[in-house]
């Protein structure tokens, strides 16, 4: 189980000759991830989803909050004593093509953390030989014809099941797959998909899943909890089905509108919400951060800042929540 | 220069390109044929290793080596056989009669020079005499797309998002008022709203100045939300082609259906979706004969084995397959890795 | 579904290209440089090259006497069938004077070249893989050795030392020149960390030394064995020219004294009779020269495993 509270990192960005500017990526954002849990964080990019992906699974810090794991709170560890708890969450790269070495076979790619696990749990090395093939197997690969081979012989999506299983060397609780499959053919992707929900059910695994195209939550589990973020803060949260069906912020209902309409398969939602377009920056203070966007702001939104509060089954930030129908329906129905 | 004349048509005929490879010289487009009518959006979709790129760069007798157009001619009205063209010609029909707007047009611009330097390049380089008419058809175009025309033409490529970078993709080929206009990949590596924005950009201006635009793209919505017709590609070939609503609503092909079973959706039964076996051929995994999609198709027969399945077109739409309209015995899958 | 495979492939020799193992990769590996090199006659003829200077260092001075033969009678003789090149002044076979050169010249040239690469890749790695405090440090020491006046200071040096051993001169012109390979080395490392296999072996766990020894560095191998290469080269004419300037100890069979005796005693750049003897080491530094800038267009093909298999 693993759990943020109020996470802010910010960034410095060198500029020009005034010195540092500083972009917040993450605005206190709070989380919880359940053993064998799908958690999904869906943004476009400045929403600070990768940023919390990577904070979470330690490879990058985080300026305020606690990240707690296993009910022991990280900031309580020194450095070194917090590796073995960011060892059980694995990043799986959005780039299957950079994620593996292309000077090493798949076999040396998978031996190396073996024969570390092998060492951390008093196996020996032939349970590290056995277990790559294996591995392989889990994630719907033929060993004898992955192990020997370089990267560069495997197509994307055998790329990407091999990184999924290298993940899985060090017996991971939770795999946080960033834009996993976005790289992937499009005949290939549900397959990535299914094998993160197979892992869920057979292992236990919990997912945490980041991605800038909602549909594709759905297929890691219709169990999942879905968040929200826009430029760093929390904007909607709740289970994933629910999200998609019902919205009620604006900012979740123009992402699920943007998702282009299968015509002569689907129609398209009733009630579409397009965002404004424009140059202007959330002023800094008080104020909803999505509000210069938003086709239904008032001037309240811009006087005050919304808080996560719970509605029913989810929560939301905002001051004029509504359903709207969005999503596409289906033609036959 | 009139901006609103007709639209021309586009006739692809039996085009082959091959690529030069230690194992011989491999067809990464083959026997294609494709009318593009006038006025119309084509899409042409495919995943990697379809050919649809190539088939792109062929619109514009672009094809670099170890590529060569093997056969075949692309017909443009008003210009002829693009694929006769050569030297000068060939140069100035690009950009002045067909605009490309490249993949991941993030990339193509050049970092050291602001977007108004690169359109005066552009403008120079095709002789235009009024460079003046130029920039302010260039802001015209950046204001219709929700731009500031003046603040994008003096800045520099690192100063714009990705979704301003590609909507200076489309001035670019659009400002020498070409009629005939090729989109690689125009949304990928955009953020969702970005890329609704940019296709609803690509409609309008579409209409507005009366092109004929091909779109080239693995994202079947990307397609289906600005096409009029859909052509899918596999292995080299054209499998299916149609009106975008028939061809999704009512897939013939074995692949078309597969891929369209394979996009995450919105809404609908998550059991019913499911990823296509196997994996897309690379030049150097096509079969030598046969049916291109055979290995990874559920449908397959015995003649599929030897016969490439020719076209057939029936109420406005063409299949290659030799199951889309009987039921043979069919032959039992394999499974794959 | 689990299949239990045997990862080393041994029992069932039909198991697929089951060729994991350390002794199997090394032999792909030289069979892929074997392809590699067969691709173009031009990698071919820089082998040859290489191979037959290597020979001439390894067996050159065996095949003649220690003091080579004099002959009174034919001073600065004409090239002949006895003499290629011709005599120097004191009549002795100038291709002899080449052979037996060689092994000065070429174990300069490795000892420099390996003293270069791993100076300027340790130190190029250490800076690029630690970042921060460790990385201004080096890069303040490599700016120091990329400051030092090479030429002065050897002038200075040779003053006071011989430079009688071949290793070293490697060694001086060694610790003069890493500054360069470091500063591209780390530049590679700094941008190699951000891909994501080496991000993924961090979140791992796995120890820095795994990093940098077995992810980062064959990585950058084509650009170390390139650097390596060129290296060979720079500190051939290096210590060449030193000894042509007529700064270190006279040594007749030397190709750099050689050139000096040529130009300054034989008057070589006026009278033909001595150019011959100018001539044969310099072809000798060409040839080398041109095996080696061969041999490099290959590196990228070897040690890239997509190229090598194609």
């Amino acid at each position: 189980m693993i759990t943020g509270i109020g996470i802010t990192k910010t960034f410095r960005q060198r500029g020009g000759v005034l010195g540092a500017r500083e972009v917040p990526a993450l605005r206190g954002v709070d989380f919880a991830i359940d053993k064998g849990g799908a958690v999904s964080f869906i943004g476009e990019s400045g929403s600070g989803k990768t940023t919390l992906g990577r904070i979470i699974a330690g490879l990058e810090t985080h300026d305020g909050g606690e990240i707690v794991i296993d009910g022991v709170p990280m900031s309580s560890l020194r450095h070194r004593r917090r590796q073995p708890y960011f060892r059980r969450i694995q990043l799986i790269h959005q780039d299957p093509y950079s994620a593996l070495n292309p000077t090493r076979t798949i076999h040396q790619t998978l031996e190396a953390p073996l024969r570390l696990r092998a060492r951390q749990t008093g196996r020996s090395r032939s349970w590290a030989d056995a277990r790559a093939g294996e591995l392989l197997s889990m994630v719907g690969l033929d060993p004898g014809y992955v192990l020997p081979r370089y990267p560069h012989q495997l197509s994307g999506g055998m790329r990407q099941r091999v990184v999924i299983a290298r993940a899985l060397t060090m017996d991971p609780e939770v795999l946080v797959a960033d834009e996993a499959v976005s790289m992937i053919d499009v005949s290939l992707r549900l397959g990535i998909l299914a094998l993160l929900k197979d892992l869920r059910e057979r292992l236990g695994v919990g997912v945490l899943f980041i991605t800038h195209d909602i549909a594709t939550a759905r297929y890691i589990g219709d169990d999942g909890e879905l968040y929200v973020l826009y430029r760093g803060q929390v904007v909607e949260r709740g289970p994933t089905e629910k999200i998609i069906a019902d919205p009620v912020h604006p900012y979740t209902q123009s992402l699920l509108s943007a998702i282009p309409v299968l015509h002569g398969l689907e129609r398209p939602g009733a009630e579409r919400v397009v965002p404004l377009e424009t140059q202007r920056e959330a002023t800094p203070g008080p104020g909803c951060l999505f509000a210069p966007r938003c086709p239904f702001a008032t001037e309240r939104c811009e006087r005050e800042t919304p808080a996560l509060s719970r509605d029913g089954q989810t929560e939301h930030a905002c001051f004029h929540p509504q359903r709207r129908s969005v999503i596409p329906v289906g033609v036959g129905e | 220069m009139t901006v609103h004349t007709a639209a021309p048509e586009v006739r692809i005929r039996d085009l082959t390109v091959v690529y030069k490879t230690p194992a011989g010289e491999l067809p990464a487009v083959r026997g294609v044929d494709l009318t593009l009518a006038p006025g119309t959006i084509t899409g042409v979709v495919g995943e990697s290793g379809s050919g649809k790129s190539t088939l792109a760069l062929s619109l514009l007798n672009a094809v670099q080596p170890p590529g060569r157009i093997a056969a075949g001619s692309v017909e443009i009205d008003g210009l002829g056989d693009v694929l006769t063209l050569w030297g000068e010609d060939l140069r100035r029909a690009r950009g002045r009669q067909v605009g490309y707007v490249f993949q991941a047009a993030q990339n193509s611009l050049n970092p050291l020079k602001t977007i108004g330097k690169q359109l005066l390049d552009l403008g120079r380089s095709h002789d235009v005499a009024d460079l003046r008419a130029l920039v302010r058809d260039a802001k015209d175009l950046l204001a219709r797309m929700g731009m500031d025309g003046a603040r994008v033409l003096d800045s520099y490529q690192h100063e714009l998002s990705g979704g301003m970078r590609q909507r200076v993709g489309i001035m670019l080929a659009l400002v020498l008022n070409a009629k005939v206009v090729v989109l690689d990949e125009p949304t990928t590596a955009l953020d969702m709203i970005t890329q609704a924005t940019i296709l609803r950009i690509i409609r309008e201006v579409h209409e507005e100045r009366a092109l004929t635009t091909l779109v080239i793209t693995h994202d079947v919505g990307a397609v289906a939300e600005v096409a009029d017709s859909l052509a899918v590609m596999y292995g080299g070939r054209v499998v299916e082609h149609g009106p975008v609503t028939e061809v999704l609503g009512n897939a013939r092909h074995p692949y078309t259906q597969g891929l369209i079973r394979a996009i995450p959706r919105l809404s609908g039964d998550l059991s019913l979706a499911r990823a296509l076996p196997g994996r897309p051929p690379t030049l150097g995994t096509l079969p030598g004969q046969g049916c291109v999609f055979r290995e990874r198709c559920e449908r397959r027969m015995e003649v599929c084995e030897t016969d490439d399945p020719l076209p057939v077109n029936r109420d406005g739409r063409m299949v290659a397959c030799h199951a889309a309209d009987r039921h043979l015995t069919l032959v039992e899958r394999k499974e794959f890795v | 579904m689990t299949v239990i495979v045997n990862p080393e492939g041994a029992i069932s020799p039909e198991a697929a290209p089951a060729g994991t193992t350390r002794a199997t990769l090394r032999r792909n590996f030289w069979r892929g440089v074997w392809r590699v090199l067969r691709r173009k006659p031009s990698r071919m003829a820089g082998v040859v090259i290489v191979a037959l200077f290597a020979l001439m260092g390894v067996v050159g001075p065996l095949l003649y006497p220690a003091q080579l033969p004099r002959d009174d009678n034919a001073l600065y003789a004409p090239p002949s069938l006895a003499h290629p090149f011709g005599t120097d002044f004191e009549g002795t076979d100038v291709l002899a004077l080449v052979v037996t050169g060689a092994r000065y010249v070429l174990l300069t040239g490795l000892a420099t070249a390996v003293i270069t690469v791993a100076l300027g890749t340790l130190i190029g790695l250490v800076a690029g893989f630690h970042r921060g405090r460790w990385d201004t440090l080096l890069m303040r020491l490599t700016d120091m050795n990329l400051a030092i006046p090479g030429l002065p200071l050897l002038l200075v040096l040779s003053t006071v030392w011989k430079f009688e051993s071949p290793l070293e001169m490697g060694l001086v012109l060694g610790v003069l020149g890493w500054g360069g390979v470091a500063r591209a080395v780390r530049s590679q490392t700094l941008s190699l960390r951000e891909r994501g296999f080496i991000e993924a072996a961090r979140g791992l766990g796995l120890s820095t030394t795994h990093i940098i020894g077995r992810e980062l560095l064959p990585s950058m191998a084509p650009y170390i064995a390139m650097n390596m290469l060129i290296a060979v080269t720079g500190a051939v004419y290096a210590q060449v020219g030193l000894f042509f300037l007529g700064v270190l100890p006279f040594e007749s069979n030397n190709w750099g004294v050689m050139l000096n005796l040529a130009v300054f005693n034989g008057g070589a750049l006026t009278t033909p009779a001595a150019l011959p003897y100018l001539l044969a080491p310099l072809i000798a530094i060409l040839l080398l020269t041109l095996g080696i800038v061969l041999i490099v267009d290959a590196m990228d093909e070897i040690f890239n495993p997509r190229l090598r298999e194609e």
